[in-house]
């Protein structure tokens, strides 16, 4: 749920344009990652204290630097450890900042490093980049404030200690390094997209934050492929966004959605964004998955989508990643294709490999009504309720388990 | 900075001549940066010895402090301007079958209160 408050609004934006490039100077002025960091976050939130009340100052980034300035001399007064660091700071710190457009860039990557762990990527990421509090990054992620700031304070003690290095990779790391940066982008997304449901109210927009670090991204490394692939992926989900949720809150399948209300102008600038990305380079695996995503959301009805093409997209996928998720999900363009018999066959593969997953199982259960094994069907429903967490997708299997146990109850009844 | 890579090897997976003579090219090459501190390679986990202190007792047991399948084999100090130099020389380490632990090595120098020199 996103909030209407203006100030907030356009706090958002100011944290959004202005705390990466700052962090980012601050950084290499320094050396000191773990510093920077701090005196940012510090300014960030005086701000959030002070800009509500006394609304958003007209040089924002140059009150936020002036505001981590002071943050700085009053940590010099108190440790002696950083004063040489802090005197660069104080002395040398010019008021008017002209960040160099590559510190955001470099500081993303930073923060994305292999080395550190990917939940720490993300975290880090929001707040360096993003300027995001430890609070609200917890209050997103669902985990309390202390365990947030635990996991922040040791990945920024690794960048420190092991030395990680504040710079872009160079072109032979690049596209392993560019790999981890969109994963941890596209988690932000996910977090926002799935975890948006009508219980959960942040008072920041992840799917936004996620959409404008990637486009970010994106200008900073415009010949990327697999970049201008992640915005489009993140357009066509949210072009849907508003018909994933009926008006009392609960989740629509696509199949159900009301394709009026989505953003068809959006689905449209995705399908250039692909093109784009298609003459740069190889399909990646964020554009056919992308690419699958404009299938369904370039489709009429649901009647009407291209279910051969979305499997063959699948099927690329697959050979990119043969991972038991995507082929499950080969395994369902497959059956709109070939029928369910050999979607089954796929899925008993799978069963190993997925057993733990409540997905497989929703899956199962809606093959094994095709063949009318309604007792087999329930049982796998009431497996996946038990294997998610997610209060919507557990509102939908159980609604969709009733009518199935009433029929099942009724059966009792009579015999 | 100083790191040390530890090789970490199932014991089963004994080197052969040809894999020795890819690690000392590839001892070779860091050795012609001077980026090879030192380094050894370690006889078996059976052939260690460890001691364990018991209510401030020295214990001396046969075996390895850990019994596990993988353990460490060998390790080398090298000198690499930061963790991603770190990563690409361990990531050159030419035996694949094993991993290779990338620790950063502790710097009394920058420690307060040390006595330096």
């Amino acid at each position: 749920m996103t909030i209407s408050d203006p100030t907030g609004d356009a706090m958002t934006a100011v944290f959004r344009d202005e705390v990466g490039p700052i962090c980012g100077s601050l950084v290499r002025m320094t050396g000191d990652f773990d510093l920077a960091e701090d005196l940012v976050q510090d300014a960030v939130v005086i701000a959030l204290q002070r800009w509500p009340v006394e609304g958003v100052p007209d040089r924002p980034a140059a009150w936020l630097l002036q505001t981590a300035r002071r943050r700085a001399i009053d940590r010099l007064r108190r440790d002696t450890a950083y004063r040489a660091k802090l005197q660069l700071l104080t002395e040398g710190w010019a008021p008017a900042v002209h960040p160099d457009p590559d510190d955001r860039l470099r500081l993303l990557f930073t923060c994305c490093h292999p080395a550190i762990a990917r939940e720490a990527q993300v975290a880090l990421t929001l707040r360096a980049v993003m300027g995001m509090t430890t609070g609200q990054i917890a209050k997103a992620f669902l985990v309390s404030e202390a365990t947030m700031a635990q996991r922040i304070v040791r990945a920024k003690r690794k960048i420190v200690d092991a030395r990680i290095p504040y710079r872009v990779p160079g072109p032979d790391e690049l596209p392993d390094r560019l790999a981890e940066v969109l994963a941890s982008l596209y988690i932000v997304f996910n977090e926002g997209y799935l975890g948006s449901g009508p219980e959960r109210a942040t008072s920041r927009d992840l799917c936004a934050d996620a959409l404008w670090l990637c486009s970010l991204v994106g200008r900073l490394l415009p010949e990327e492929p697999e970049v201008i692939a992640l915005l489009a992926l993140m357009r066509l989900h949210e072009a849907r966004r508003e018909t994933r949720f009926d008006a009392g809150g609960a989740l629509v399948l696509l199949r159900d959605q009301d394709r009026a209300r989505w953003d068809h102008a959006a689905i449209a600038e995705a399908g250039t964004l692909l093109e784009q990305a298609r003459r740069l380079g190889r399909p990646g695996p964020y554009w056919l998955q992308a690419a699958i995503a404009a299938c369904h959301a370039e489709a009429v009805s649901f009647e009407d989508t291209d279910w051969a093409q979305i499997l063959a997209l699948y099927g690329a996928l697959v050979r990119l990643n043969p991972s038991p998720v995507i082929r499950l999900n080969r395994a369902i363009a497959l059956e709109h294709v070939a029928g369910p018999a050999p979607a089954m066959e796929e899925l008993d593969a799978l069963r190993d490999e997925l057993d733990s997953y409540h997905l497989y199982w929703a899956t199962r259960a809606e093959l094994l009504r095709r063949f009318g094994r309604l007792d087999e069907a329930t049982a796998a429903d009431r497996r996946a309720i038990e294997l998610t967490d997610n209060p919507s997708e557990r509102a939908l299997l159980e609604a969709r388990l009733e009518p199935t146990v009433i029929r099942v109850a009724d059966g009792a009844n009579s015999s | 900075m100083k790191y040390v890579l530890l090789f970490i090897r199932d014991e089963a997976n004994a080197l052969d001549e040809g894999r020795y003579a890819a690690i000392d090219a590839w001892f070779g090459e860091l050795g012609k940066q001077g980026k090879v501190l030192s380094g050894e390679e370690l006889q078996t986990p059976a052939t260690a010895t460890t001691i364990r202190w018991s209510d401030g007792r020295p214990m001396v047991t046969d075996g390895p402090f850990m019994e596990a399948k993988e353990t460490v084999a060998g390790f080398v100090t090298i000198d690499a301007a930061d963790l991603d130099e770190a990563i690409a020389i361990a990531k050159r380490w030419p035996v694949q079958d094993q991993a290779v632990e990338i620790r950063p090595v502790l710097s009394h120098d920058d420690m307060p209160n040390h006595p330096v020199g």
